[in-house]
């Protein structure tokens, strides 16, 4: 009901109380309002078809005459049966019982350790994360008895968090009751340090083995931990009998973990076993625009598609929609392809500045295991070939070499040569596959950068 | 206008009528009886806009018409005069009421004043049957708020669930649920789920015309379009509005634990709780509730009259454990309660206690407790 109706309706009905007896006016004609006044005809809501009833056998021409004076149009008037609420929200009587429950509701959501944004709801799916979403959310319905334990494990940055949290919510939401434990192997670790020092391993005992869910994030930390080790493989078998969910997550799977017990990997491996891909760009499309409306933010798709291209995993996809946020607040323009790309070029700079062309190459052969003054020399294989061109690629995309400059650096090779393997890795980066490559050469060629500015 | 019945069936229907008059209308139309001789039937309707009724007296229609009288004042004379077969006639001096030795005339008004009840009843959704009907729906509405500033408090919600019907109404304070009620309901075919939320008014209505329907089938009309709920058995007819509001989310308000359980005698309680309002009625009805071992200690204090304790005797589970409720509330649940045996759950002083019938798992009943100061 629009305000203009609401007040051509109290005018029509100041001018009709002076007209109709008391009685009328309170009992037939208060409970009434105008819901619309469109093409000629005015709906007016009353509460119940006998009001109806005796506002059209007895005042329908005195409404209409009202109304018509009132709009200067010849409008016809139609009864809806519909009660009019009239009473503020403020004026609504106190509920105790119904507070008591909306206090309750509050604390839902609320766990230790979980982000309670990190939901099922909130998590984007597709074909690379399909398998650990399915059977994390079977888990999350049927705790302790679908996959026990739940293992997942994927690189850094797939969701494998989010996913981990997301059963706590949905466990805690379905049954605040239950008693959820999410930690990580570090915290874990802690605390099997905290109770040997302070001779109190009964209460640490007590606390982990009494729970229905136990979420350990990042397994792969326990290797060379033996304490902790045997401490976790107690818990494990007695939460197992208990029939307690217990749900773990590792960077690789569990056979792969080093100087991991074998008693404890094959625990590990013992339930369901699901890794998670890194995310394909449709994926993380999809997780920029989530993450985009969690900031309020309108991303178009073209500017999510941009940025996707540019990030890899979802930390570096959120750092990246913060920068672009941040850019285009600063300049109080919208976010455009072209924005992000203007922003990106800068960040790009700060990134690449770090590396020398020798320390790219070094790299790209300790990858595929090939000796340097191959990748130099005039030799075709095919495996050459492609350790070559992705050479050719970094060194002109990442370090903006010149391509006469990186024909020098790769034994001298024409600059045409350059050109032409540059461009045949920017067609096969859109393959699935060949990106992971890419990535796995990216981050190793950050770690070694990171180990050698450490030293 | 000319019918002949029986003054003891006119009698029988017309204190239900009088349900649907309100002493404080603005409207004297509404003040009146619609009598209508119409289609070989005789009907007597009354409204006060709220709540409609509708019902057929058997007679003997001499001649068709319609006319409108005082209620109270037919109401009275007909409760007055000899059990005898008698005429109603209009003529120029308005309703003639003949008995064998009685002569009396109505001031009427015209038929056309009154208001139409409803224009068609909309599609029949539900078949009520008689067998538990009204107790389910005396063990849930008396929760309900009387009056409509919070529309949805003032309501009694019919929802259709598996294997039954949920009625369930709450005012805020205290709340009253029924699983699997309404035995065998005939849900009309092909009808979508059920969720009406009635007036507490027209379920208290309905309770009374089931009482008077001597074991006929219930059948229930709803139009949301219409905004219009209607009752009929075969010769009364109720009408009345639904309410438009979304009930409150009543599931997360009940508990699903509790760290005392007390089983009790119903009646003994409630007679302890009536003794107790003697002196609660002088502080906003508080009674204190001591749940021991193997006893309640009702107790109600009023600081300038007196005080009051009662034992009664209870088998508890789990700690024992003080609560304080306004006696109202107790009184309305136990009165209303049917079973023999009674059980209370509750948590803490502050967190709503549970009762239950002990021979009725499908039946709960909430209150708010009172925070009262500790004493000492």
């Amino acid at each position: 009901m629009g305000d203009e109706n609401n007040i051509l309706w109290k005018k029509v009905l100041g001018e009709i109380e002076t007209e109709v007896s008391r009685a009328n006016f309170l009992t037939l004609f208060k409970p009434t309002g105008l819901l619309s006044l469109e093409d000629g005809v005015a709906s007016i809501a009353a509460p119940s078809t006998m009001i109806i009833d005796l506002l059209q056998k007895r005042f329908y021409q005195i409404i209409k005459k009202t109304v018509d004076k009132h709009t200067n149009m010849d409008i016809k008037i139609i009864f809806v049966p519909k009660i009019i609420n009239h009473i503020s929200k403020d004026k609504i009587g106190i509920a105790p019982l119904l507070e008591f429950a909306e206090k309750k509701t509050a604390t839902i959501g609320h766990l230790p350790r979980v982000r309670a944004d990190y939901t099922f709801q909130t998590l984007a799916v597709s074909s690379t994360n399909q398998l650990a979403y399915v059977s994390a959310t079977t888990v999350a319905k049927k705790i302790g008895t679908a996959y026990n334990p739940l293992f997942i494990y994927g690189p850094v940055g797939v969701g494998k968090t989010h996913i981990m949290q997301a059963i706590a919510n949905e466990v805690y939401r379905n049954d605040p009751n239950k008693k959820i434990i999410y930690t990580t192997s570090e915290e874990f670790t802690n605390e099997v340090v905290e109770a040997i020092r302070n001779n109190d391993t009964a209460r640490m005992k007590r606390k982990f083995r009494n729970i229905d869910l136990l979420i350990i994030d990042d397994v792969q930390f326990f290797a060379g931990k033996d304490r902790a080790q045997e401490e976790l493989f107690h818990t494990f078998n007695i939460l197992i009998d208990e029939g307690a969910q217990i749900v773990l997550s590792s960077d690789r799977p569990p056979s792969e973990i080093k100087k991991l017990e074998k008693r404890l990997s094959s625990r590990f491996a013992g339930g369901l076993t699901v890794d998670i891909e890194a995310a394909d760009f449709e994926l993380r499309c999809a997780i920029l625009l989530i993450k985009a409306k969690k900031y309020d933010i309108d991303l178009s798709i073209d500017s999510a598609k941009k940025i996707a291209e540019k990030a890899h995993d979802s930390r570096e996809l959120e750092g990246l929609l913060l920068k672009t946020i941040t850019v285009s607040n600063n300049r109080g323009v919208e976010i455009t392809p072209e924005l992000v790309d203007s922003s990106f070029n800068q960040q790009g700079t700060e990134d690449k500045f770090f590396f020398r062309p020798d320390e790219v190459i070094k790299n790209v052969c300790s990858f595929y295991n090939i000796k340097e003054t191959l990748i130099k020399g005039p030799k075709r294989d095919s495996s050459l070939v492609k350790a070559r061109h992705i050479a050719m690629f970094l060194l002109k995309n990442d370090l903006s070499l010149s391509y006469v400059e990186i024909g020098n650096i790769l034994g001298g090779r024409d600059h045409t040569t350059i050109m032409h393997g540059v461009g045949k890795i920017e067609k096969l980066l859109s393959n699935k596959k060949f990106s992971e490559e890419m990535m796995g050469i990216k981050s190793l060629l950050k770690n070694n950068k990171g180990n050698t500015r450490g030293l | 206008m000319r019918v002949s019945l029986l003054s003891g069936n006119l009698q029988k229907k017309i204190l239900f009528l009088n349900h649907a008059i309100s002493t404080r209308s603005q409207l004297p139309i509404l003040l009146n009886f619609l009598i209508e001789a119409k289609r070989g039937k005789l009907t007597i309707s009354a409204t006060d806009l709220d709540v409609g009724i509708i019902t057929e007296v058997p007679a003997k229609i001499e001649k068709e018409g319609s006319v409108t009288v005082p209620a109270k004042t037919f109401t009275e004379l007909t409760g007055a005069i000899p059990l005898d077969k008698i005429t109603l006639e209009t003529d120029r001096e308005g309703l003639v009421l003949t008995g064998d030795k009685t002569r009396t005339v109505f001031q009427t008004a015209p038929a056309d004043d009154f208001p139409k009840l409803y224009e068609e009843k909309g599609e029949a959704a539900l078949t009520l049957k008689k067998e538990t009907m009204a107790s389910d729906f005396s063990k849930i509405v008396f929760a309900a708020s009387p009056d409509s500033e919070r529309p949805a408090l003032s309501g009694v919600l019919i929802k259709e669930e598996k294997g039954g019907f949920l009625l369930v109404a709450t005012d805020g304070y205290r709340l009253s649920l029924k699983k699997h009620a309404l035995k065998n309901v005939q849900k009309t075919k092909n009808k979508d789920q059920v969720s009406l939320l009635v007036p507490s008014r027209v379920i208290r209505e309905l309770i009374q015309m089931e009482k008077d329907a001597e074991g006929a089938d219930i059948m229930v009309y709803a139009s949301e379009e219409k905004n219009q709920i209607v009752f009929a058995t075969p010769d009364t007819t109720l009408v009345g509005r639904l309410i438009e509001a979304e009930f409150p989310i009543y599931e997360k308000i009940i508990p699903t634990d509790f760290s005392t359980k007390t089983v009790f005698q119903r009646e003994d309680l409630q007679r302890a709780i009536k003794a107790g309002y003697v002196f609660a009625r002088q502080t906003a009805g508080i009674v204190k509730l001591s749940i021991k071992k193997d006893k309640i200690v009702v107790s109600a204090n009023a600081p300038s009259v007196g005080n009051n304790t009662i034992e009664v005797d209870a088998k508890t589970e789990g700690e024992e454990n003080d609560i304080a409720f306004n006696a109202r509330y107790l009184l309305d649940f136990l009165s209303n309660a049917t079973s023999d045996e009674a059980s209370f759950e509750m948590t803490g002083p502050l967190n709503p206690g549970v009762f239950r019938e002990i021979d009725d798992s499908s039946f709960l009943h909430l209150i708010m407790p009172i925070r009262v100061q500790q004493e000492g």
